[in-house]
């Protein structure tokens, strides 16, 4: 990577806004897009005639069964304005403030209203129809895969790589279910044990039902503005220190399952451009992607928050509890606040937000906090996207 | 400054907005829409994948080296992803490999529950002449058969070694299911 | 062995097909009220406040939210154009007319409908007005209206 990451101007995210994350919403994705881009604007004091450009983002059309949904759910703000739709599958939640942040660093835009937003549940019988393309036509699906094949062959190969157990990984779905117990728009929040998680439905080994995020209609937004900009809307910005993403090649199936090459890139990248030398020491507080439990680890481990394969022991030593020496997914995650693609993703970098504030009420981790991190990931075993925010 | 959502004197942030409906509840909504989509695709397998599923139909597994770093593609792809340049060269591989992963499917694609779970997984083939950097490798996504649920549970599949079982020629149409499964060479 | 020159012949195709056996939209909360209204006989709008919107959205362009109202009409077709083929291409039986139109009462958008009149004397500016299935029928759709017709 030969970016240039010396820009010059700062930019901060000044306001987040969430709605609830549940099955099906009445909501249209229109509507889901423009109340969480309303609560953005509201926590940040400001209304949509302040926004001087819109980005937003959401997963496959085919979801929604709209199609340019990107333009769709822009008229919550995007209307007359410079508006783009970002997209890099599950990794969109992260690209989209990721994409605000290049509006805003260039000097292009002073504010940057973004905004994700998924509903799944207009696809019938079930949203699997729509994974159903992410497989490769003539090579893939002529085998009848279903998409949690993908993830529970890359389980399978992080546990023999690192020795690990399911009963170990199912620790990251107890603790973020019970993580989301305290989060206002969660879908699964839930106080289990490790062995609900054994024991409910086995469905791809070694992956049961627990062990996977649920679907989910929803939507985020956040607000960015440039620095001068920033300080006259709030006296506590939260600073976009970097920005990371790459991608990797369509063919999981022809690489090393075992370790996320592409958010380890993506991560080193952001790390540079934010001056973290060191991230296992200097991340504070982390939003890695979970939609399933042990994606956290692998993510962990990716981000270099931990050393390969080093991530399910901190855990079993309740490294990652918001009590923990580096709380992750203190909001709950997918696998406890809901996994509405794009949105998800989204609800991360807000939660950071609201942590660097100290304002995350209830779940507010203990120790105290500087940096912070929210990664996705996306595409078939393709995409990382991450972001570092400062207080 | 942020007041009631977000603000410092509220901590947390309370009262997201959004209905949740009940299923029953959403198809019995006035003015719910229904509409079923009815697109057709055919899709093109390209130069090198056409190919590759003209040799399975022979019996062969196929991929393409790139003629600048060496690295052998397995599925074949017609130019190097690394080095931009177009693979020149045509190798057949003996079609044996060890297991990278398995996994065992009670589901089928849309979540019905399957009466016999299947084995799937990824198989590293074997690709003489191929330097490997440690991370990528010429592979398969293929059924895995002769193993059982407890073999891939246990951690005894990964790393097994594997060929392809072939149907019957007059079945062969060029296509992916043209190799059974891979199962364990046997000794 | 070495690239062959390609015939199209040696390219293999594969059928595939959209997966998803069907959509289910819900209207969304404003959207709610204007199916509630259709299936009593009445259009809603929404007003803002650079001024009435047909058919309602549960915000304005502004992003502000606005107020629910009924629009009575007259209306009149605004644009309209004339249909020869279905969506699958084939032939009607008869061309059908299909026109934006407008309430005089609203300042922003219409509702596109199928206006039953023959195709020669259809021309901007014509006044129509809905017909409206029987109660028992209507769903709160926009297919409540069966038809708009020559005022």
């Amino acid at each position: 990577m030969k970016t240039n990451i010396f820009v010059k101007d700062r930019v901060a995210v000044v306001g987040a806004g969430l709605t609830l994350f549940r099955r099906r919403h009445l909501e249209t994705p229109r509507e889901l897009a423009w109340e969480a881009a309303r609560q953005a604007l509201e926590s940040a004091g400001l209304t949509f005639d302040d926004i001087d450009c819109v980005v937003t983002g959401t997963a496959p059309d085919a979801f929604d069964g709209v199609h340019f949904n990107g333009e769709y759910i822009a008229d919550s703000g995007g209307f007359g304005k410079p508006t783009v739709r970002v997209y890099v599958g599950g990794g969109t939640g992260v690209f989209v403030p990721v994409a605000a942040w290049w509006h805003a660093a260039s000097g292009l835009c002073n504010t940057v209203l973004a905004v994700a937003e998924e509903k799944m549940s207009p696809a019938h019988p079930h949203p699997q129809g729509v994974f159903a393309y992410i497989w490769d036509p003539i090579l893939e699906r002529p085998l009848g895969p279903n998409l949690i094949w993908i993830f529970a062959m890359e389980m399978r190969r992080y546990m023999y790589k690192c020795n690990t157990t399911k009963e170990t990984i199912a620790l990251v779905s107890v603790k973020n279910k019970r993580n989301a117990l305290d989060h206002p728009a969660a879908q699964a929040a839930a106080n289990i044990t490790v062995e609900d998680v054994l024991n409910s439905e086995l469905l791809v080994w070694p992956v049961n039902r627990l062990d996977i995020s649920p679907v989910s209609d929803g939507a985020a937004a956040v607000i960015l503005a440039r620095e001068n900009e920033a300080r006259r809307i709030t006296d506590s910005p939260v600073w976009v220190e970097g920005i990371g993403f790459t991608l990797d090649n369509t063919h999981w199936y022809n690489r090393e399952l075992a370790f996320p090459r592409y958010v380890n890139y993506a991560a080193r990248m952001a790390y540079k451009m934010a001056g973290i030398e060191r991230p296992w020491r200097e991340i504070d507080v982390a939003e890695p992607y979970d939609p399933f439990d042990y994606k956290e680890l692998h993510h962990i481990e990716g981000l270099m928050l931990a050393r390969p394969c080093e991530a399910p022991k901190l855990l079993e030593e309740g490294w990652f509890d918001r009590s923990g020496e580096l709380p992750t997914s203190p909001s709950g995650g997918l696998l406890g606040v809901g996994n509405p693609i794009a949105a998800a993703g989204l609800m991360k970098v807000a939660e950071i937000f609201w942590q660097l504030r100290y304002e995350a009420g209830p779940r507010q981790v203990k120790k105290p906090v500087h940096y912070g991190l929210a990664q996705a990931w996306g595409d078939l075993m393709q995409v990382g996207t991450v972001i570092v925010l400062s207080n | 400054m942020s007041k009631g959502l977000s603000g410092r004197r509220q901590p947390g942030w309370v009262n997201p907005p959004g209905h949740y409906l009940k299923r029953d509840e959403m198809y019995a909504l006035p003015g719910l829409v229904r509409y079923k989509p009815r697109a057709r695709y055919l899709f093109s397998a390209g130069q090198a994948q056409s190919r590759f599923l003209q040799g399975l139909k022979e019996g062969r597994i196929l991929g393409t080296r790139c003629p600048r770093c060496g690295r052998v593609y397995v599925p074949p792809r017609m130019y190097c992803e690394y080095c931009h340049t177009r693979t020149m060269e045509w190798v057949e591989l003996p079609g044996t490999g060890v297991v990278h992963t398995a996994v065992v499917s009670y589901i089928a694609a849309f979540r019905e529950r399957l009466k016999e779970p299947v084995i799937v997984g990824v198989i590293k083939l074997d690709a003489p002449g191929y330097v490997e950097g440690g991370y990528e490798f010429a592979g398969l996504f293929h059924r895995l058969c002769g193993v059982t649920p407890e073999d891939v549970m246990s951690g005894r599949v990964i790393g097994m070694r594997v060929k392809p079982r072939w149907k019957p020629p007059e079945e062969r149409r060029g296509d992916v299911n043209d190799i059974e499964c891979f199962e364990p060479v046997e000794g | 062995m070495a690239w062959k020159r390609w015939r199209i012949e040696d390219v293999i195709h594969y059928p595939g097909s959209q997966e998803v056996e069907e959509y289910v939209y819900t209207p969304g909360l404003h959207g709610l009220e204007a199916a509630k209204a259709f299936k009593e006989g009445r259009i809603l709008g929404m007003k803002c406040g650079d001024g009435v919107y047909v058919p309602p959205k549960t915000y304005c362009p502004d992003g502000r939210e606005g107020e629910l109202v009924e629009v009575k009409g007259p209306w009149r077709v605004v644009t309209y154009t004339i249909v020869y083929e279905d969506f699958y291409g084939n032939k009607l039986e008869e061309p059908q007319v299909l026109a934006l139109i407008k309430p005089d009462d609203a300042d922003h958008g219409g509702l596109i409908h199928i206006v039953k009149v023959d195709p020669e004397r259809i021309h901007l500016g014509m006044e129509v007005k809905p017909h409206w299935k029987p109660p028992e029928k209507r769903e709160g759709k926009i297919t409540d209206i069966e038809y708009f017709e020559p005022a």
